[in-house]
């Protein structure tokens, strides 16, 4: 096994097995890293909890809904307004939390007649939202309240109500990944079947594991709605929670972050024979070749390569345009989970850079057989990194940009290592052709800022340049560029607005399409 | 397996873990039937067989398999100048190399959870 | 005309001012120099206060999690301190502070932590590390007591408890800041510097306002010394510039090893810093210098521009860590101003007693609200119901209210992640009270610009 030992852990050596570098010659039986143990105590690993990964990640994305967390004020504080994922109706979910704000004295004595109270004051707060989920956190798990019985109380009283009950206290599991599982789990068991939906069109399916960051869900809806398929619910990006309740009646469920949401989908599988079909939002080929699996499924394979043909010729141009600017540039793509396999391959095809290692914080050993398979030679792949490996391995590996969390992006930029957002994005949304061209446009600028070469000089014994007064990203990078490239008359940067995401909100020429005969009726 | 088939099957089990996702669902059961379903539809495809599609689950297969038929055909020329019964030694052969990577010699712990 | 103190009228908290209290303990413990605390809980509860604090300041430091799964929840997790500590020492060979500090969680398990520490001392220190100064500090700050707030005043007291230490009388004062800014540090630093005074300071955090160096080589992280916690104990005096923010641990000071304290007044406008001053002078016998003088007439003369033109009447709500929030409205009252609505985040035994709440209610000639362990929808709900205001004063966590209803807002305290650079620079001392004048007025301006409110009026000034 091609296990990379970092120096800095030589004294935990259980750690060695948690990080690899796929050699020549080695593939997934020879090289893997173990994955979702139980963190090493004190290693400054930058996982979460399980907490956060049911509340934080998969449940507030929900639109219409009042997320009450039972517990004292911080965990529901400190996972407020900490992510980008937007939705169309105002921004609910980033801009109410709730807490229970549990003391001392209901630790002692219970804290359910104060979850009851919360409910019904929130309720009374917010008097359009009519749904509501409550979050477990560790405290009120500990002292054993018992939040469905007071969730159904409630539900009798106020009939017009509807409450979904979340129990994953923050110890629940290794990192995040432990509460996706339990919401998943949870929802499937006590909300999917509970809503019949209004069937509008001969192709529905259900969107699952797209949180709409930046608008992500919102032009994958777009490509959705131009091919006539009707999107029963989005899990959870822009969701509505009654649309939730009726992914049952899905013909097929799409599933991007097979990592947080792919549980939901095998269960939806297995108890109603809804099909799973894997796909990639994220890049030219890996959405193209998505796009038309989901009209083979239906039949409607021509409307899907209308859009793929339409969207490829509009943009291609631009993301080769970063291409040939972009190529060689080394990448650490050191995101939570899913990213690390979305985009492994796809930004070393068609953005030119080299992938030189990879890691998730909270993945399993699936997301790295997936995130290996997908990298080329010589990456170093780290499960579970933690502070002191991070920095280890940009100073091995020095790469030219860095992929990841907000925190971590300030280690990097403090050895002089420029960031992009892998989780918020900087300027997205990243899924979607032109998504993929900002992608490539926020590498590019990151790598080629001009403030960014000019942080490596010393003024105090470098040679300095003082033939310019300023320098542009474009004098940098095609400064060695050849010369058909850089006078294309094909290529061009991207010049999109800043906004695109209202524009589709207001979008309504969307074709119909008659519906067949036997199914409408 | 002589030499040129091996080298073949690589070139083809490349692309799938590069280009695909289907082959790693999160437990074994899952992975068999994922791998069988969908080489099983890829392979009659190659050999321009039909292959029934009336079951959702037997369709989903089947897009995936279209899209990988395509892929082959296009990036490896090589494959349209097999006959059918190499097309199926060869689909044979990658089958028993993806369920080697993906199931008996995954190193995967978590394969064998009883639950999703 | 009344000023009415009162406790929210809810149980909930929709949308908090505060988060809990093992946060303020991390932000006490990355002021002092090679120190890494460990948080004995879940692991949410280090991650995103590291995030929270990351994105506040822009910078990176380390805390460490003891990271309890759920068999430590079920069976105990004192083990997971005992692996975190060992583990941490080996890879971190600088430290030698290493507070433990706990959570809800590890508290309603009833984790003994002193114990733990006890143990370690003996079995794991003195054998494996005999030739290493380190120090294993137990901070309890269960987040179902307190706030945030008080977190960070149990830390800095427990620090002083673990460190001080009675030795040669000093010529210094203790200074303890409070939860303040880098800039502030750097503001209150050069005030004592232009007295001639030196200060054992708790906490030198201004070095998180960090370069980012052509090697690389640059690292965020505080730095007050073990030196100067154990030199707590020979001061010739503490002043806390915050009563709820290291107010105990100069209390503590004052009845363990009879070192004065003076708490506050937070030295937020040209008042209280006038008696912050006076009370520096007072400890030391220093002279206050010409300098102060004419950097005080500096201020006075920004101040001036503004005052009765601009800010005169304009109506202000304040929400934020207490004594941030009356500091600002006592300089809000000193500028004409009227904070109608002060919220502080947390319930606190100690503000009915808050000589400043006191006075407030006796003297304030408007109608005013002080709401205790308030959230920001005690602020939304007031406007919702009509209540004018011409400015918000807080940090970023409040910013849709103030988008959602119009009323332009300057962002102060923490976090302050939604606008740039505001780390480093003061509210405090005279630099602060010009600094916070000028930022209303032009927060004001923008406002009257963007709403055609009397914009001409800027034409000429």
């Amino acid at each position: 096994m091609p296990y990379h030992e970092f120096e800095c852990s030589t004294c935990i050596p259980e750690r060695k097995q948690h990080a690899v570098v796929k050699a020549p010659g080695e593939d997934l039986t020879s090289c893997l890293p173990l994955g979702y143990l139980n963190t090493i105590p004190g290693s400054i690993s930058e996982r979460g909890c399980a907490y956060c990964g049911a509340k934080h990640v998969i449940g507030t994305p929900m639109k219409d809904v009042i997320h009450i967390s039972h517990g004292p004020i911080g965990c529901t504080y400190d996972t407020w307004q900490t992510k980008r994922y937007i939705s169309d109706n105002g921004n609910f979910q980033l801009r109410y939390t709730f807490a229970t704000d549990v003391r001392e004295k209901h630790i002692v004595f219970g804290a359910e007649k104060l979850l009851k109270q919360n409910i019904i004051e929130a309720f009374k707060a917010h008097p359009d939202i009519k749904r509501m989920t409550i979050y477990q956190t560790c405290a009120t798990a500990l002292i054993g309240d018992d939040i469905d019985a007071i969730a159904g109380e409630v539900m009798e009283e106020m009939p017009d109500v509807d409450i979904f009950v979340c129990n994953s206290p923050g110890f629940a599991g290794p990192s995040q990944s432990g509460g996706h599982h339990k919401i998943n789990i949870a929802w499937v068991n006590n909300k999917v079947g509970t809503v019949e939906p209004e069937i509008t069109s001969d192709y529905v399916i259900n969107y699952v594991g797209e949180y709409n960051i930046q608008g992500d869900q919102e032009v994958m809806l777009d490509f959705f709605k131009r091919m006539g398929i009707q999107v029963l619910s989005t899990f959870t990006g822009n969701g509505k929670y009654d649309d939730l309740r009726a992914m049952h009646r899905a013909h097929l469920n799409v599933l991007e972050c097979a990592r947080s949401a792919e549980y939901i989908c095998n269960e939806l599988r297995v108890r109603y024979g809804i099909p799973r079909l894997d796909i990639d939002g994220f890049g030219f080929e890996p959405l193209s070749a998505s796009l038309r699996k989901i009209g083979l499924f239906f039949g409607i394979e021509d409307r899907a390569q209308a859009i793929i043909d339409e969207e490829t010729r509009k943009w291609k141009p631009a993301l080769d345009w970063y291409k040939e600017r972009l190529k060689g540039k080394k990448v650490c793509l050191w995101p939570g989970g899913s990213k690390l396999w979305h985009w492994a391959n796809v930004i070393e095809e068609e953005m030119g850079v080299r992938v030189v290692s990879v890691y998730t914080k909270f993945g399993h050993q699936g997301d790295m057989e997936k995130g290996i398979a997908r990298c080329s030679e010589g990456a170093l792949a780290i499960d579970d990194p933690n502070e002191l490996e991070g920095l280890e391995a940009l100073e091995r590996l020095k790469p030219d940009v860095i992929f990841t969390g907000k925190r971590p992006g300030e280690v990097a930029k403090k050895v002089g290592v420029p960031y992009l957002n892998a989780h918020a994005y900087h300027n997205g949304p990243y899924k979607g052709y032109e998504g993929w061209v900002r992608f490539a446009r926020d590498i590019y600028n990151a790598i080629y800022s001009p403030i960014h070469q000019l942080a490596s000089l010393d003024i105090s014994k470098d040679p300095i340049p003082t033939s310019h007064g300023f320098m542009t990203p474009e004098m940098i990078s095609d400064a060695g560029l050849d010369e058909a490239v850089r006078a294309s008359d094909v290529l061009r940067p991207y010049t999109g607005k800043a906004d695109i995401i209202t524009p589709l909100r207001e979008k309504t020429d969307y074709p119909e399409f008659p519906r067949r005969q036997s199914a409408a009726e | 397996m002589t030499d040129m088939t091996k080298d073949r099957v690589e070139q083809l089990i490349d692309y799938i873990m590069k280009k695909c996702l289907w082959q790693f669902h999160s437990r074994n059961w899952d992975r068999e039937r994922q791998n069988k379903g969908i080489l099983g539809m890829t392979t009659a495809l190659l050999c321009d067989e039909p292959v029934d599609i009336e079951d959702p689950k037997e369709r989903c297969y089947w897009v995936d398999a279209v899209v990988l038929a395509d892929a082959y055909r296009t990036r490896y020329p090589w494959i349209n100048t097999l006959s059918k019964d190499e097309i199926r030694e060869l689909m044979a052969a990658l089958h028993a190399r993806l369920d080697h990577l993906t199931i008996t010699g995954s190193l995967n712990a978590e394969l064998t959870d009883k639950n999703y | 005309m009344t000023c009415e103190f009162k406790i929210k009228d809810r149980v909930g908290t929709i949308n908090p001012i505060f988060t809990c209290q093992p946060a303020g303990a991390q932000y006490a413990s990355i002021g002092i120099k090679d120190c890494i605390g460990i948080v004995h809980g879940g692991q949410g509860c280090v991650m995103f206060v590291r995030l929270l604090i990351s994105q506040h300041l822009k910078e990176s430091f380390e805390i460490a999690s003891s990271s309890v799964h759920e068999d430590g929840a079920v069976f105990g997790a004192l083990d997971r301190v005992e692996q975190a500590v060992d583990v941490l020492l080996m890879r971190y060979p600088h430290v030698k502070v290493v507070p433990i500090i706990t959570t809800c969680s590890t508290e309603v398990i009833g984790d003994d932590v002193d114990g733990v520490i006890t143990k370690l001392q003996e079995e794991l220190l003195d054998v494996k590390y005999p030739d290493r100064e380190v120090h294993l500090i137990p901070i309890h700050t269960p987040s179902f007591v307190g706030s945030m707030v008080s977190g960070y005043d149990v830390a800095v007291r427990d620090f002083v408890k673990h460190f001080s230490k009675k030795g040669k009388p000093s010529l210094k004062i203790n200074l303890i800041t409070g939860w303040v800014n880098p800039g502030d540090v750097k503001e209150l630093k050069h005030l004592l510097a232009a007295m001639e005074v030196e200060a054992n300071v708790l906490f030198e955090i201004e070095s998180f306002d960090s370069p980012l160096m052509p090697d690389g080589s640059a690292v965020s992280h505080g730095s007050t010394t073990i030196a100067d916690l154990e030199d707590t104990a020979n001061a010739q005096g503490t002043i806390a510039l915050n009563r709820y923010e290291g107010g105990a641990a100069a209390k503590w000071l004052q009845k363990r090893w009879d070192v004065p304290a003076v708490i506050g007044p937070t030295p937020i406008g040209i008042r209280n810093t006038d008696t912050f001053l006076q009370n520096v002078k007072a400890m030391t016998g220093h002279p206050i210098p010409d300098s102060l003088v004419r950097e005080r007439g500096i201020a006075i003369d920004a101040i001036t521009d503004l005052t009765h033109m601009f800010l005169a009447d304009k109506r202000v709500a304040i929400y934020g860590n207490p004594d941030l929030v009356l500091g600002l409205a006592e300089y809000c009252l000193d500028l004409e101003m009227k904070p109608v609505l002060l919220l502080l985040g947390d319930e606190n035994a100690g503000y009915a007693e808050d000589p400043r709440i006191k006075a407030l209610q006796e003297n304030v000639s408007h109608d005013m609200e002080i709401v205790y362990n308030a959230d920001l929808f005690e602020l939304e709900q007031r406007l919702k119901d009509g209540l004018e205001l011409d400015l918000i004063m807080g940090h970023s966590k409040g910013r849709f209210v103030s988008m959602d209803y119009k009323v332009p807002m300057l962002r102060v305290g923490f976090p302050t992640y939604d606008r740039a650079g505001l780390y480093r620079y003061p509210v405090v001392g005279y630099a602060g009270a010009t600094w916070l004048a000028e930022q209303m007025a032009n927060t004001i301006f923008s406002d009257m610009e963007y709403k055609n409110n009397r914009e001409w009026i800027l034409n000429m000034w």
